[in-house]
Protein backbone atom coordinates (compact mmCIF):
# COMPACT_ATOMS: atom_id res chain seq x y z
CA UNK A 1 0.00 0.00 0.00
CA UNK A 2 1.28 3.51 -1.28
CA UNK A 3 1.95 5.91 1.72
CA UNK A 4 -0.67 8.07 0.24
CA UNK A 5 -3.45 5.43 0.77
CA UNK A 6 -2.10 4.61 4.15
CA UNK A 7 -2.90 8.33 4.88
CA UNK A 8 -6.16 8.28 3.93
CA UNK A 9 -6.82 5.02 5.63
CA UNK A 10 -6.16 7.08 8.63
CA UNK A 11 -8.86 9.68 8.36
CA UNK A 12 -11.96 8.26 7.13
CA UNK A 13 -15.40 9.20 7.15
CA UNK A 14 -17.60 6.03 6.44
CA UNK A 15 -20.70 4.81 6.64
CA UNK A 16 -20.32 1.02 7.85
CA UNK A 17 -18.92 -0.08 11.04
CA UNK A 18 -15.43 -0.70 11.59
CA UNK A 19 -13.61 -3.04 13.56
CA UNK A 20 -11.64 -1.66 16.34
CA UNK A 21 -8.79 -4.34 16.39
CA UNK A 22 -7.90 -3.72 12.56
CA UNK A 23 -7.81 0.51 12.90
CA UNK A 24 -5.45 -0.18 16.31
CA UNK A 25 -3.07 -2.70 13.94
CA UNK A 26 -3.65 0.30 11.66
CA UNK A 27 -1.62 2.38 13.68
CA UNK A 28 0.50 0.07 15.81
CA UNK A 29 1.93 -0.92 11.87
CA UNK A 30 3.19 2.12 11.13
CA UNK A 31 6.49 2.19 13.43
CA UNK A 32 7.86 -0.20 15.78
CA UNK A 33 8.72 2.85 18.24
CA UNK A 34 5.29 2.47 19.37
CA UNK A 35 4.76 1.40 23.10
CA UNK A 36 1.82 2.95 23.63
CA UNK A 37 -1.63 2.96 22.14
CA UNK A 38 -4.54 5.34 23.50
CA UNK A 39 -8.11 4.88 22.01
CA UNK A 40 -11.50 6.65 22.65
CA UNK A 41 -14.71 5.13 20.94
CA UNK A 42 -17.91 7.30 20.48
CA UNK A 43 -20.90 4.80 20.86
CA UNK A 44 -24.33 5.43 20.38
CA UNK A 45 -26.46 5.84 23.60
CA UNK A 46 -29.69 5.63 24.64
CA UNK A 47 -30.43 8.52 26.26
CA UNK A 48 -29.68 12.38 25.94
CA UNK A 49 -30.94 15.68 27.62
CA UNK A 50 -34.00 13.48 29.80
CA UNK A 51 -35.14 11.84 26.67
CA UNK A 52 -34.80 8.29 25.10
CA UNK A 53 -33.46 8.16 22.24
CA UNK A 54 -33.89 5.22 19.76
CA UNK A 55 -31.55 6.13 16.81
CA UNK A 56 -28.84 8.52 15.49
CA UNK A 57 -28.31 9.70 12.24
CA UNK A 58 -25.28 11.69 10.98
CA UNK A 59 -25.22 13.98 8.46
CA UNK A 60 -21.75 15.17 7.26
CA UNK A 61 -20.29 18.09 4.60
CA UNK A 62 -18.46 15.82 1.98
CA UNK A 63 -15.30 17.08 1.21
CA UNK A 64 -15.25 20.27 4.51
CA UNK A 65 -15.60 17.29 7.37
CA UNK A 66 -12.37 15.55 6.02
CA UNK A 67 -10.23 18.28 5.54
CA UNK A 68 -11.24 19.45 8.68
CA UNK A 69 -10.14 15.59 9.96
CA UNK A 70 -7.26 15.52 8.34
CA UNK A 71 -6.05 18.87 9.96
CA UNK A 72 -6.74 17.44 13.67
CA UNK A 73 -4.29 14.47 12.66
CA UNK A 74 -1.83 17.02 11.22
CA UNK A 75 -1.59 19.06 13.92
CA UNK A 76 -1.82 16.28 16.47
CA UNK A 77 1.51 15.41 14.73
CA UNK A 78 3.05 18.12 15.07
CA UNK A 79 2.38 19.52 18.24
CA UNK A 80 2.44 16.46 20.49
CA UNK A 81 5.06 13.68 20.81
CA UNK A 82 3.36 11.06 19.18
CA UNK A 83 3.76 8.67 16.23
CA UNK A 84 0.81 7.95 14.46
CA UNK A 85 -2.87 9.19 14.77
CA UNK A 86 -6.08 7.70 13.25
CA UNK A 87 -9.00 9.52 13.16
CA UNK A 88 -12.15 7.76 12.09
CA UNK A 89 -16.41 9.44 11.84
CA UNK A 90 -19.38 7.20 11.01
CA UNK A 91 -22.21 8.96 9.14
CA UNK A 92 -25.72 7.85 8.23
CA UNK A 93 -28.32 5.78 10.45
CA UNK A 94 -26.65 4.50 13.75
CA UNK A 95 -28.71 2.00 16.19
CA UNK A 96 -28.04 2.00 19.63
CA UNK A 97 -24.59 0.85 21.32
CA UNK A 98 -23.28 0.86 17.86
CA UNK A 99 -19.82 2.41 17.06
CA UNK A 100 -19.54 6.24 15.74
CA UNK A 101 -16.25 7.58 16.36
CA UNK A 102 -12.96 6.25 16.84
CA UNK A 103 -9.35 8.06 17.92
CA UNK A 104 -6.51 5.97 18.29
CA UNK A 105 -3.13 7.81 19.08
CA UNK A 106 0.02 5.46 19.03
CA UNK A 107 3.04 7.28 21.21
CA UNK A 108 6.29 6.20 22.71
CA UNK A 109 4.91 6.64 26.03
CA UNK A 110 0.97 6.74 27.48
CA UNK A 111 1.15 10.03 28.13
CA UNK A 112 1.43 11.63 25.58
CA UNK A 113 -0.60 9.26 23.59
CA UNK A 114 -3.64 9.98 26.44
CA UNK A 115 -3.33 13.83 25.81
CA UNK A 116 -2.99 13.83 22.04
CA UNK A 117 -6.33 11.28 22.02
CA UNK A 118 -8.03 13.95 24.22
CA UNK A 119 -7.14 16.38 22.32
CA UNK A 120 -8.00 15.14 19.38
CA UNK A 121 -11.87 13.86 19.86
CA UNK A 122 -12.09 17.36 21.62
CA UNK A 123 -10.84 19.50 18.63
CA UNK A 124 -13.47 16.63 16.59
CA UNK A 125 -16.24 18.10 18.05
CA UNK A 126 -15.48 21.77 17.97
CA UNK A 127 -14.39 22.46 14.51
CA UNK A 128 -15.41 19.31 12.37
CA UNK A 129 -18.91 19.35 10.21
CA UNK A 130 -20.79 16.73 11.51
CA UNK A 131 -24.51 16.73 12.61
CA UNK A 132 -26.05 14.50 14.74
CA UNK A 133 -30.27 13.82 14.48
CA UNK A 134 -31.62 11.78 17.71
CA UNK A 135 -34.64 10.01 17.20
CA UNK A 136 -36.84 10.52 20.09
CA UNK A 137 -40.54 9.41 21.22
CA UNK A 138 -41.07 13.65 20.16
CA UNK A 139 -39.69 13.22 16.65
CA UNK A 140 -36.57 13.72 15.17
CA UNK A 141 -34.55 16.52 17.03
CA UNK A 142 -31.07 18.09 15.76
CA UNK A 143 -28.73 18.11 18.52
CA UNK A 144 -26.88 21.65 18.81
CA UNK A 145 -24.42 20.51 21.46
CA UNK A 146 -22.83 17.66 23.44
CA UNK A 147 -20.28 17.37 26.12
CA UNK B 1 -24.98 36.34 -10.29
CA UNK B 2 -26.49 33.02 -8.55
CA UNK B 3 -24.89 30.95 -5.95
CA UNK B 4 -25.81 27.71 -4.45
CA UNK B 5 -25.89 27.64 -0.83
CA UNK B 6 -25.31 24.36 0.68
CA UNK B 7 -27.55 23.32 3.61
CA UNK B 8 -27.26 21.10 6.51
CA UNK B 9 -29.09 19.49 9.39
CA UNK B 10 -31.69 21.77 11.22
CA UNK B 11 -31.50 24.62 8.15
CA UNK B 12 -33.32 22.63 5.72
CA UNK B 13 -36.27 22.34 7.51
CA UNK B 14 -35.92 26.20 8.72
CA UNK B 15 -35.53 27.47 5.06
CA UNK B 16 -37.92 24.99 3.56
CA UNK B 17 -35.17 23.45 0.94
CA UNK B 18 -34.07 20.24 0.23
CA UNK B 19 -29.92 20.47 -0.13
CA UNK B 20 -28.86 23.50 -2.12
CA UNK B 21 -30.51 26.84 -1.75
CA UNK B 22 -30.38 29.38 -5.62
CA UNK B 23 -29.76 33.03 -4.18
CA UNK B 24 -29.33 35.84 -6.44
CA UNK B 25 -26.66 38.24 -5.84
CA UNK B 26 -25.05 40.98 -7.57
CA UNK B 27 -21.80 40.32 -9.07
CA UNK B 28 -18.67 41.33 -6.59
CA UNK B 29 -20.84 40.50 -3.30
CA UNK B 30 -19.56 39.29 -0.24
CA UNK B 31 -20.81 36.97 2.53
CA UNK B 32 -22.40 40.25 4.84
CA UNK B 33 -24.75 40.80 0.88
CA UNK B 34 -25.68 36.68 1.31
CA UNK B 35 -26.66 37.17 4.92
CA UNK B 36 -28.74 40.42 4.13
CA UNK B 37 -29.94 38.39 1.22
CA UNK B 38 -31.21 35.42 3.54
CA UNK B 39 -32.52 37.72 5.88
CA UNK B 40 -35.53 39.06 3.56
CA UNK B 41 -35.80 35.12 3.32
CA UNK B 42 -35.98 34.40 6.77
CA UNK B 43 -35.34 37.13 9.12
CA UNK B 44 -34.65 34.15 12.17
CA UNK B 45 -31.98 32.37 10.12
CA UNK B 46 -30.48 36.35 8.74
CA UNK B 47 -30.78 36.68 12.80
CA UNK B 48 -28.42 33.63 13.51
CA UNK B 49 -26.44 34.41 11.04
CA UNK B 50 -25.63 37.99 11.92
CA UNK B 51 -24.96 36.61 15.72
CA UNK B 52 -22.60 33.79 13.86
CA UNK B 53 -24.28 31.28 15.25
CA UNK B 54 -24.68 29.90 11.90
CA UNK B 55 -21.48 30.08 9.92
CA UNK B 56 -20.60 30.33 6.62
CA UNK B 57 -18.01 28.72 4.68
CA UNK B 58 -16.56 29.65 1.22
CA UNK B 59 -14.79 26.81 0.02
CA UNK B 60 -14.37 24.11 2.76
CA UNK B 61 -13.08 27.16 5.08
CA UNK B 62 -15.13 29.59 7.35
CA UNK B 63 -15.93 32.80 5.88
CA UNK B 64 -16.15 36.47 7.43
CA UNK B 65 -18.38 39.25 5.79
CA UNK B 66 -15.91 40.59 3.79
CA UNK B 67 -15.26 37.56 2.07
CA UNK B 68 -15.78 37.67 -1.67
CA UNK B 69 -17.90 35.48 -3.65
CA UNK B 70 -18.25 34.08 -7.26
CA UNK B 71 -20.68 32.22 -8.80
CA UNK B 72 -18.32 28.87 -8.97
CA UNK B 73 -17.81 29.19 -4.97
CA UNK B 74 -18.88 26.03 -2.75
CA UNK B 75 -20.61 28.04 -0.46
CA UNK B 76 -22.68 26.27 2.49
CA UNK B 77 -24.66 27.55 5.69
CA UNK B 78 -23.26 25.46 9.08
CA UNK B 79 -25.27 25.06 11.99
CA UNK B 80 -23.71 24.42 15.15
CA UNK B 81 -21.88 21.00 14.86
CA UNK B 82 -23.26 18.20 16.98
CA UNK B 83 -20.16 18.42 19.06
CA UNK B 84 -20.36 21.76 20.36
CA UNK B 85 -19.21 25.00 19.81
CA UNK B 86 -19.88 26.12 23.11
CA UNK B 87 -21.25 29.38 21.64
CA UNK B 88 -23.99 30.13 24.57
CA UNK B 89 -27.41 31.58 24.14
CA UNK B 90 -27.78 31.37 20.40
CA UNK B 91 -29.31 29.18 18.13
CA UNK B 92 -32.82 26.96 20.12
CA UNK B 93 -31.23 23.73 21.15
CA UNK B 94 -33.76 21.75 19.17
CA UNK B 95 -35.34 21.89 15.87
CA UNK B 96 -38.56 19.33 15.48
CA UNK B 97 -39.52 18.46 12.15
Amino acid sequence: MSTVDTDAMLVRVQREDFSIDEEINRVRNRSTRIGGIATFLGTARDRSEDRDVSRITFEYYEGMAQKKLREIRDRALQDFDVIEVLILHRYGDIDIGENIVLIVVGAMHRADAFKACKWCIDELKQITPIWKCEQTPDGQVWVEQHP
Amino acid sequence: MTVTVKLFGMLRAQLAADSDLKVQLDQGCRVEDLIAAIQLMNPDVGDLLLKRKILVSVNHEMAHGDTELTSSDEIALLPPFSGGSDTPGGMPSDVYR
